[in-house]
This record gives structure tokens, C-alpha cells and sequence, in this order.
């Protein structure tokens, strides 16, 4: 889709259902972080470049927000993967258990 | 770089400097395989990891060939082209080196070879073998069972091991060694030198728990198997039938007997993919399967039932292994799961042989190290039957002098029935006192030479003379036999024994030469490999040839003959008490078949530790010994 050539308005309501994660696009919640990254990165000229019109402030709070929530879900992540892959080996059965994969010659 | 070879069993790849020829790949032209070489894995118990493992996908270092520890001393204290691979003569192979190579962490794998010494030593076994396992206060300075053992078989080594054997092979790495790096060695890390690839990448990590653990999630989207549990099959065979009646289908249990076990180990094991075990545990198993073949001919069945006492030969497997084999045949027996799992007492198939039942155990273990004759008969506690049974062996003695070792208990499958039963009059003949007369206990080297076996073809006018191991181990055969027939018939042997030294000279062949021996060619008709069995329990997934020939060799030697051997004989009723087999007549008429029957049979061979469930690992009250796995072997 080019932005582009879409309309203010409409500019406006696909940033928003991409924020709230809208169920119509069949992204569910575990996916939505991604989507926030997304919309943060495809509406950033949208939001803080173009010149400015009447949606731009709602587009920019959705921005802001989705990159926001992002940032947080990612620190979340890191911290997780972190502490997990420092304490799998000591977690024993409850780390093996917890794994979709575990890997080969590793404590 | 981009090398890929699928061989079992050649992990090794020299990787030697390119030469120009335009012919071949740069591949083939820079690498070369070693082939026969023999790998240390690594194996787990409930608290370790022990043996080898390289890095995934092989771990690689600069050759560094060595004549002696002071060129080890070049790659631990001076190399700079590290980590190196040093190429070790066996006799270096010393907990001491193998330390010094660990901590200075300049060592990325490591090549032993013969060097065509003889070694006046070599075992790795722990100076106490299955310390947790054994009754306690049976091993300690007084009677240190193993003295020169290292320990290096428990020890958890970070890099791979290879076992060289073919000296050619040996050549071939030091020429490369010679050609490119021995020489300006302070210079070694500016030019190409000629290096070692090793593969033996292991699965399994930490212990048996975990890696068991992680062998069996079922969430684990790529289920892999980790580590198995070690073990294969006890064997045992009763002298005469359990069941007694006139037809094939219509038999009765023969209920209220005794039994006297007389027992010995399967297994060895070794530092590397290959065992030897001449005398730990061939020259046990030869002299209970001639004892069994010598008893059968001295006992009627009459005797047998009339004195209610039968007589077990049972052969347990995994011994090396905290006596997984007989632990399991223990907790079978207590379960009354032997001979046969699930009959209630009062079955009219077959008796529930308890461990109360057994009268009497006689266990035979190492016997090919004897000094002058001389074998040692230990027991922790005298007591009525021992004592009985002891001076009974020295009554027959057959110039072999048996001395009774009191309150003294050697490794053995007797330390797991006096452990659950302490009462139970039970002895062990070996030919070592107060420590092994066997060297070599648990290593490659425990080979022929060990034990001094020379086969001869009697069949070719060749003499078996009267001082060698397999005449020995037929007067060993010959004593314990008679005491036992005394033992049950409570008189004493009047009789004149014709023992069969041939057979034993073909036994010691089969086990320590050539499996397509004449008896293995009279149990059965498959063919063989032709190097001599693996006696390493392995684990419990995979059917060991060894266990089943001799478990063949057992039931021939206790069998009945049935008739003409044809295609009826295995055609009969079921029976669950024998089996039907056509064998040969004898070794000197392999072409002549008859219909045994046979009572001999095979129970499983692992430790109670995996069939528990929610065992408790760290109650260290069975045996847990599993081996990693290692699918991608391969340079």
C-alpha cells in the first residue's frame, strides 16, 4: 500500500487500527508488539515530517505510542531471553520444560 | 571450511598443507582420514558427566607428536600455535599428565597409540571400583582392590580422545608432524602446520536425570534422544528344568527349592570404543559355562529333585556399572518377577525363584592372574555353608590352592545380595588376594597376552600344555563342580571327571579371537563379525551379540537332548519353562544336529533406576550409569 496516495483520513484509521491491534486484521495479541514496530517505522514521515494537517496529531500520538509500547515489550523480551539463558542450565526440569527446543551438548 | 564425511568410526582428518595437483580437490589434497581409530564418549550417573567430547562439529588442533613428557612440556609451557593435539605413547596416558593437559587449557584433543611397549600397568578404573555401589568398608587401604587404577575413566574430560591402534596410521601423523611443524617451533604460529580434526561431539550433559529428562518431553518440537540408559541382558540357566512332567505341554512347577547361583560377570568396559577383558570377565564366564557343562554330566535330575536343591548359573551384565545387572535381577527377584515377570506364587507355569530361595552363592570373578596356583575364596561373614563349601574347595583342590580371605569382599554381583541380605552365605574365587593380580583390570590391554592364551589347534596335532590358562581354568572348573555336586548329594565325589580342556582352548577363542568359533558354529547358524565381540554392556536399545552367544553356549551346556535335531524340535508346544534349539552335537560333530531343550533364558539388564518410576536420583540406591549420544560421529 502506498500511503501516499491514501486519503488524510484514511491515513488516520489504518494507523489507529494498527495500534489497537483491530481484529479484523487477524493479528492477535501475542503479535502485536511487531505491529507497534511497524506502524512506528511506516507512519514516522507520516507523523513527524509531512507538513502538517488536521489527523497528523492523532497520527502521531498513535506513532508515539506504538513505538513506545514496542520499546517496553522489547525490553521486556530481552530481560526474559537474558535471564532465562543465564539460569536454564540451574532452573533444571522447569527450564527443560518450558523449552520448544533444547539444545545439544549444553548443560 | 566445508568438510563433510559421513564414516563411523574414522573421525580424524589431517589436514596437512596443500599440494599442487590440479588432479584432485584442494579437499582430498589437504585432509586425510584416519581410519581405526577408537573414541572416548562420555557417560552419566545421577550427580556427573564423565569421558570425552570435542566441540561441535570436531574440535581442531596443531599436531604435536611426543616421545616422552618432556615434549609435552613444549605445548603446555611454550607452544604459542595452540590449542594443540599432542600424539601420546600410552604409557603417558597418567592422571597425572591428563591433568596438567586440562588445566593448562592449550590442549584441544589428544592421540594415544602403543608405541609397541609393554606397559606394566594400565587400568582406569577407580582404585575402588563402584564405591557407591560395594557393602561398605569392603575397599580401603588395606585391601585397595585396583591400586594402580587412575581414575581417569570418572574423569570429566573437555576435550576428545582417540585411540590409535594402527601404528601406520601413527607414521603417517608424525611424518606430517616432521614435514611441518617440528621445526623452528618458536616460529610455529606463522606458517601452516599440519593439524588434527577430532569429532565426537556428545549429546548428553550434566547427568542422567537431565539428559533422560530431555529425552523424554513430549513439547520438544525436535525430540531428540540424549542419553541412554546402559544395560543389555542378564542370562541365566538352570541345571535342570523348573518344571517337572511327563509331557511337553502338561508340566508342573517344581515348587519349596533351593538353588544354588553360581554366578560371574559379562562386562568390561574400557577408556575407549573397544574392550578387551581377557581375564575380567572372560576367564569368570569360561570357567561358569564349563562348570555348568561338567555339573550337568556329574548330576542326574534324580538328584536334583530328591535333594530339592537346583542349581542357577546366572550371568549378570553391566557389573562395571554399579552392578546394574544384578541389582536388576535382585529387584526382579524380590518383585517375584523371576524367572518370569507377572505369575502370581501359586502359577502352574513356573516357580517364583525369591532371593530367600537361594542356598548358597558361589560367584566366580577374575581367575586368569593366578600366582602359583594359588586362588583366594572371600566371604564377609563365616558361616555354616561357606565354611562348608570352602574347605570342599580345598578337598578338590587339583593342585590349585585355595585360600579362604575372611570378612573380605571383592567387587563383585555378590556386594548387591549381601547389601539386601547380609546373612546370605555367599563367596567369591578370584585370583587376587588383597588387591588385583590383573593389571590391566577394565583396559584395552586386559588381552590375551594378559592372561598368556595361545590357541591351540588340536584339530592340527597341537598339544595343550599343562601349565597354560585354559588347563587352569578346566581344574578351576573341575573343583568347583564336584564341590557343588558334593554340596547337593552330602557325599563326596568318588567318581572319575573327564573335563574337556579342548573345549575350554575353543571358549577362550571364541571370546578373545574369533567369534566364528566351533562353539559358537554349534549353538547357532549366523555368521559373525570377525573381530572379537564388544564385552561393553552399551545400552539397552541395541541387541549385543555377545549376551546372546552366550546365552546360546549356556543352554547347550545345560541342555537336554530331545531327539534328532530337525525342523519338529522348534515346532513343538510352546513351553514357557525351556526352549527348543537345534544344535550341534559337539564341537567334534558340528554336522550332527540334535533337539535341546534348554532352560535357559535372558532377563533385562537395567537398572531399576530407569523402570522406578518417579525414582528419587539422588538416593544413589541403584545403579543410574546412562551413555550420551552421539549421531554425528564422524570427521
Amino acid at each position: 500500500m502506498d500511503l501516499a496516495k491514501l486519503p488524510n483520513e484514511k491515513k488516520l484509521n489504518l494507523c489507529k487500527r494498527y495500534f489497537k491491534g483491530n481484529h479484523s486484521h487477524k493479528m492477535g495479541c501475542a503479535l502485536l508488539p511487531f505491529v507497534w514496530t511497524v506502524n512506528a517505522v511506516w507512519f514516522y514521515n507520516e507523523a513527524f515530517r509531512k507538513p502538517e494537517y488536521e489527523e497528523q496529531k492523532h497520527i502521531r500520538k498513535y506513532v508515539v505510542y506504538s513505538a513506545l509500547g514496542s520499546a517496553v515489550w522489547f525490553a521486556v523480551l530481552v530481560t526474559w531471553v537474558t535471564i532465562f539463558q543465564l539460569n536454564r542450565a540451574s532452573w533444571g526440569a522447569f527450564a527443560d520444560h518450558i523449552s520448544f527446543i533444547i539444545p545439544v551438548g549444553t548443560p | 571450511m566445508d568438510v563433510e564425511y559421513v564414516v563411523l568410526y574414522s573421525f580424524l582428518i589431517i589436514s596437512s598443507v596443500m599440494l599442487i595437483n590440479c588432479q584432485q580437490r584442494t579437499k582430498e589434497k589437504m585432509y586425510d582420514k584416519i581410519d581405526a581409530a577408537n573414541g572416548c564418549y562420555r557417560r552419566l550417573n545421577a550427580t556427573h558427566q564423565i569421558g570425552c567430547t570435542s566441540k561441535r562439529g570436531g574440535s581442531t588442533g596443531v599436531i604435536h607428536y611426543c616421545r616422552d613428557s618432556s615434549d609435552l612440556d613444549f605445548v603446555i609451557n611454550v607452544g604459542t600455535a595452540g590449542p594443540y593435539v599432542p600424539v601420546l605413547p600410552t604409557k603417558l596416558f597418567i592422571a597425572e599428565i591428563i591433568e596438567k593437559l586440562i588445566t593448562s587449557q592449550k590442549v584441544s584433543g589428544l592421540i594415544l597409540h602403543p608405541n609397541n611397549e609393554t606397559l606394566d600397568y594400565f587400568t582406569h578404573e577407580n582404585q575402588c571400583p563402584n564405591p557407591l555401589t560395594s557393602v561398605e568398608n569392603t575397599c580401603g587401604s588395606d585391601s585397595l582392590w585396583n591400586p594402580h587404577g587412575t581414575g581417569l575413566l570418572y574423569r570429566d574430560i573437555p576435550f576428545p580422545i582417540f585411540y590409535v591402534e594402527s601404528e601406520d596410521e601413527i607414521t603417517k601423523i608424525r611424518k606430517c608432524f616432521d614435514k611441518f611443524n617440528n621445526f623452528d617451533r618458536d616460529n610455529q604460529k606463522d606458517r601452516s602446520l599440519c593439524s588434527l580434526e577430532l569429532k565426537s561431539f556428545m549429546y548428553a550433559t550434566t547427568n542422567s536425570q537431565t539428559c533422560r529428562r530431555r529425552s523424554n518431553i513430549v513439547t520438544n518440537l525436535n525430540p531428540i534422544t540424549f542419553c541412554d540408559p546402559l544395560g543389555d541382558n542378564n542370562i541365566w540357566a538352570a541345571l535342570y528344568p523348573l518344571v517337572e512332567g511327563p509331557q511337553r505341554n502338561e508340566t508342573e512347577p517344581v515348587r519349596d527349592f533351593k538353588y544354588i547361583v553360581i554366578a560371574a560377570r559379562m562386562d568390561t568396559t574400557s577408556m575407549f570404543e573397544k574392550t578387551a577383558g581377557a581375564n575380567s570377565p572372560v576367564t569368570g564366564i569360561i570357567t561358569l559355562l564349563h562348570t555348568a557343562k561338567l555339573l550337568k554330566s556329574l548330576l542326574k535330575q534324580e538328584d536334583v529333585l530328591k535333594a530339592k536343591t537346583n542349581v542357577l548359573f546366572i550371568l549378570f551384565n553391566g557389573e562395571t556399572y554399579d552392578y546394574l545387572g544384578s541389582q536388576r535381577m535382585l529387584y526382579d527377584m524380590e518383585n517375584g518377577n523371576f524367572p518370569v515377570k507377572g505369575l502370581s506364587d501359586d502359577n502352574n507355569i513356573l516357580p517364583v525363584i525369591r532371593p530367600e530361595n537361594i542356598s548358597l552363592f558361589i560367584e566366580l570373578s577374575q581367575l586368569g592372574n593366578s600366582k602359583d596356583n594359588n586362588l583366594y575364596v572371600h566371604y564377609l561373614k563365616s558361616n555354616a555353608e561357606v565354611d562348608n563349601f570352602s574347605s570342599k574347595l580345598q578337598l578338590n583342590n587339583n593342585n590349585i590352592q585355595f585360600h579362604d580371605v575372611p570378612t573380605s569382599l571383592p567387587p563383585s554381583s555378590l556386594n548387591t545380595f549381601l547389601k539386601h541380605n547380609p546373612g546370605l552365605p555367599g563367596l567369591v574365587i578370584s585370583d587376587h588376594e588383597k588387591s588385583y593380580t590383573n593389571l590391566f583390570y577394565n583396559s584395552i590391554y586386559d588381552n590375551s597376552s594378559n592372561i598368556e592364551y595361545q590357541y591351540y589347534n588340536v584339530t592340527k596335532g597341537q598339544e595343550i600344555p599343562k601349565n597354560s590358562i585354559q588347563q587352569f581354568i578346566t581344574n578351576v572348573s573341575e573343583v568347583v563342580a564336584k564341590s557343588v555336586y558334593e554340596e547337593i548329594m552330602a557325599v563326596n565325589y568318588t567318581g572319575n571327571l573327564v573335563s574337556n580342556v579342548e573345549l575350554v582352548n575353543e571358549l577362550f577363542h571364541c571370546y578373545l579371537e574369533d567369534p566364528n568359533c566351533k562353539v559358537h558354529s554349534a549353538t547357532q547358524k549366523g555368521k559373525l563379525p570377525k573381530a572379537p565381540l564388544s564385552l561393553y554392556v552399551g545400552v539397552d536399545r541395541v541387541a549385543h551379540y555377545i549376551s546372546t552367544m552366550t546365552s546360546l553356549t549356556l543352554g547347550w551346556f545345560t541342555g537336554d537332548v530331545e531327539g534328532e535335531g530337525n525342523i519338529n524340535c522348534t515346532n513343538k508346544p510352546k513351553n514357557y519353562a525351556f526352549r527348543y534349539y537345534n544344535m550341534s552335537k559337539s564341537i567334534d560333530e558340528l554336522t550332527v544336529t540334535l533337539c535341546f531343550k534348554i532352560t535357559m533364558n535372558l532377563t533385562e539388564a537395567k537398572s531399576p533406576a530407569f523402570i522406578i518410576e518417579d525414582y528419587d536420583w539422588s538416593s544413589g540406591l541403584y545403579s543410574s550409569w546412562t551413555e550420551s549420544v552421539w549421531v554425528d560421529m564422524g570427521g
